[in-house]
């Protein structure tokens, strides 16, 4: 069973990501920010990542920047949702190394369609 | 800890509502955190940390309400995150008309958010002014807020909150304009027109486009909106005669900047190459483009700018959210506990210590546990008397600035806690106390300075535990009061009254109702009414008030409350068959009484002298109309009790003695009766009323 880390500072939509992931089948460790997750993913491997950007001590584009200096994390798809869909927001995403991003608010359908395409 | 879900559920297709509760109490919190932080702003020395920490949490309750469908809350929290954003990345520097949008924007938030919560009964509030407001702020615009700019930001009932989309081919009726600005000697200016454009839902879509002379910028616009209407939306933030409005041709299409294996409009994307991508995406999805113009991928804002990482270390909190019911519950339980206990120590008295040993071993164990354990979840309850002091410095700001006055506020001992129920009730009389300092103790900036004082006055609001007691004072370095005044006011109100007096007298008397010597009656602490209504709600918590002052140097009120409602000292009284439980708080003494020391006046009432002092005698057996079946009897036992400054003797047959009791209200498990503020269970297992001393008190006045 694929194995997603959710990464949110908000309880509401880490629940709410949580809820349709586990509905769907999939396993979910949460973190409530990028330090939590990073910690987490010393920890364990996990078959994707999804990150808000915008959270306390570590954000989104750092956490990602930091994952991907680790060889386990190399190739496992990171997806950062986000509010901001600006160019420049894309390109400093890209820049740290994710693999594509979802513009906040999505609803849970939209989610599980962009994760069955990047998970195998 | 990770959390680990592998329960199945219903798929993707489920109801958000289930994420309702979660969702407003976290945006409470934020808003609650995002006011306290905004107060706490420093206008002139704000720091990333600090304009970030606010930022997130509009940003937060924006993504929230926006994802769980509340298009009114989104709206309006997006416009602060906006103006936010530009103060965290310093294009804006924050003042105080800001600071004052922003809260009003977050109280507007959670009337919205509680309308929600109620299922949206009720009007909601308008949040179409506050929403100009800011964007007038946000665009850089004074704090004047003109109704010509009433056109700049119209009312919208949900912010499409994604960037709008942008068609590769132009609808009917849209042209695509290249609108160049400048050349500026702040060229960051004309950014501000992108904000328009996000703001304004409708207005269309722009981009940044390269401009080959310094100082000009150069955007890429699609729009509806007339040349004239765009140049009057433009004039808030770049003198007219910079903008050059130029139509471009029609087959102009954009190149995109980003090669994405998504399309913008859906909503996500993937990067090329990028690991984990998807290699071969449906071509529905692609719109596979060649590389983007070299000058926009190199940002000139780095990375690191969008992502302002924020270095402050927020620990998550060790704590849970539990419902209120079950911690009452959990008392509940153990106050049976503690009754079955006391039940089984009473009964074990009379058992020889020589054959039981083992069973009054355990007894005494038992006895000693289910008191820690009682302890320990009455700490359950325990809340920070930070909860009640945090609405202070708002009320406090409001205030001074209404009165013309310069007042700090300073709080000591927040961590100290407080029972949950005394907290609710204690948070009106404090507010009265504080509001007092504040409009009749902190004298105007003039006055202070003509006064030898510092023009700000201080107002502190301390907490402190004493003995089994919470002491929560409140001074101010203000006027202070005056006895020559209140002693001069209680003569015109004919109260007995001497010049002999000691302070601590003269200042009882405030206290007395409908008592001001306010020179002027503001609309802020009332006309006078209050003091009396302080007192009398703080003796209903089986508190005391006290007042310490000097005239010209400040006052302060320390008023002294039981950690806990949920038990009380109590002393057990005898009448007749029947055990009645005074508060001992309340208790002065108590005396044998020979029947000639009592006298009766006129319709029956009764006096006692006690010491040259009359007191009017109150007999338990009347009041609750005892049967008394052994005639020979009489109550010879006076207990003296104070309430509300007033001394009363209560006519009992026997003492029985003091103890702790668990206080049950008898309101929510029968009904209110007279003369009783409670019951409680006593160790033999029978219900013992609790004495409302007030109300006998207040009964021998008429």
């Amino acid at each position: 069973m694929p194995l997603i880390l959710a990464v949110d500072d908000s309880p509401s939509m880490r629940k709410m990501v949580s809820f349709t992931l586990t509905g769907a089948g999939y396993q979910v460790v949460e973190a409530v920010d990028g330090q939590d997750a990073y910690e987490k993913a010393q920890a364990q491997s996990f078959d994707l990542v999804l990150t808000d950007q915008n959270m306390p001590r570590l954000d989104g584009l750092g956490l990602t920047r930091k994952l991907r200096e680790h060889p386990q994390f190399k190739t496992v798809p990171i997806l950062m949702l986000t509010t901001e869909s600006s160019d420049l927001m894309k390109q400093a995403g890209r820049a740290a190394g994710a693999t594509g991003w979802l513009v906040k608010p999505f609803d849970p359908a939209r989610l599980l369609d962009v994760i069955k395409k990047v998970i195998r | 800890m990770a959390e680990m879900h592998t329960e199945g559920g219903a798929g993707g297709d489920f109801d958000l509502s289930q994420f309702y509760q979660i969702f407003f109490e976290e945006a409470g919190e934020n808003l609650d955190q995002m006011e306290h932080m905004l107060l706490n702003l420093n206008l002139e020395t704000a720091d990333d940390e600090e304009l970030n920490g606010i930022f997130r949490c509009a940003h937060s309750v924006k993504g929230g309400a926006a994802t769980f469908g509340f298009a009114d809350v989104a709206e309006l929290t997006h416009q602060m995150e906006s103006l936010l954003d530009r103060l965290r990345r310093h294009e804006l520097q924050p003042n105080a008309a800001m600071v004052d949008v922003l809260l009003e924007s977050a109280d507007t938030s959670r009337g919205l958010l509680a309308r929600h919560q109620s299922g949206g009964e009720g009007v909601a509030p308008p949040t179409a002014d506050l929403v100009r407001r800011i964007s007038v702020l946000a665009a850089g615009g004074g704090p004047a807020p003109t109704p010509v700019a009433a056109a700049v930001a119209p009312v919208v009932a949900a912010a499409p909150l994604p960037a709008p989309p942008k068609p590769a081919a132009r609808p009917d009726g849209v042209r695509g304009l290249q609108i160049s600005i400048g050349p500026l000697d702040r060229p960051e200016q004309a950014d501000a027109i992108q904000e328009l454009f996000r703001d304004i839902p409708g207005l269309g879509s722009i981009k940044a486009a390269v401009s080959d002379r310094s100082g000009v910028r150069v955007f890429d616009v699609d729009t509806t909106s007339s040349d004239e209407d765009l140049l009057d939306l433009f004039a808030f933030h770049v003198a007219r005669e910079k903008v050059a409005i130029l139509e471009q041709s029609t087959d102009h299409v954009e190149p995109p900047v980003v090669q994405s294996g998504g399309i913008d409009q859906i909503g996500f994307g993937f990067f090329d190459g990028s690991p984990g991508a998807p290699q071969t995406p449906s071509t529905t999805e692609v719109v596979a483009t060649p590389v983007m113009e070299p000058a926009l991928i190199i940002p000139k804002a780095t990375p690191g700018k969008v992502a302002s990482a924020a270095a402050a270390s927020q620990p998550e909190a060790a704590t849970i959210r539990v419902a209120i019911s079950k911690v009452d519950q959990l008392i509940n339980l153990v106050g049976e506990l503690v009754i079955t206990q006391a039940m089984l120590a009473q009964n074990s008295r009379a058992l020889d210590p020589a054959v039981y040993q083992q069973l009054l071993t355990g007894l005494a164990d038992l006895d000693r546990n289910t008191r820690d354990l009682q302890e320990s979840v009455m700490s359950i309850r325990m809340i920070p008397m930070s909860i009640v002091f945090s609405r202070f410095p708002r009320m406090l700001r409001d205030l001074a600035g209404k009165l013309g006055k310069k007042v700090d506020f300073v709080t000591q001992g927040e961590a100290t806690e407080l029972d949950k129920g005394l907290v609710e009730k204690i948070t009106d009389p404090l507010t009265h106390l504080v509001r007092n300092s504040c409009d009749h103790g902190v004298e105007m900036p003039a006055d202070r300075i003509a006064a030898g004082k510092s023009e700000t006055g201080t107002i502190t609001l301390s907490a402190s535990h004493q003995g089994g007691s919470i002491v929560i004072e409140v001074r101010d370095d203000g006027r202070g009061l005056s006895r020559p005044k209140i002693l001069a006011k209680a003569r015109e109100r004919g109260l007995d009254v001497s010049d002999q007096m000691s302070d601590a007298e003269v200042w009882q008397l405030i206290f007395a109702p409908g008592f001001s010597t306010a020179a002027v009656v503001t609309d802020v602490s009332g006309r006078g009414v209050g003091m009396d209504v302080v007192k009398r709600n703080i003796a209903a918590l089986n508190g005391t008030v006290e007042i310490d002052s000097a005239e010209g140097y400040g006052m302060k009120v320390s008023v002294r409350l039981p950690l806990t409602l949920a038990i009380m000292d109590g002393m057990s009284v005898g009448v007749g068959d029947e055990v009645y439980i005074l508060p001992l708080s309340s208790v002065v003494e108590s005396f044998q009484v020979k029947a000639d020391a009592v006298s009766t006046v006129g319709q029956g009432s009764q006096l006692v002298k006690v010491r040259d002092e009359y007191m009017p005698v109150i007999e338990l057996e009347k009041v609750f109309q005892i049967p008394r079946f052994d005639f020979e009897r009489s109550s010879d036992i006076m207990v003296v009790v104070e309430a509300e400054g007033i001394r009363v003797a209560l006519l009992v047959d026997e003492l029985l003695g003091q103890q702790q009791v668990v206080v049950k209200n008898l309101e929510s498990n029968y009904r209110k009766v007279p003369n009783v503020s409670g019951a409680t269970i006593l160790g033999d297992g029978k219900v013992a009323l609790i004495l409302d001393t007030g109300a006998l008190v207040r009964r021998s006045r008429h």
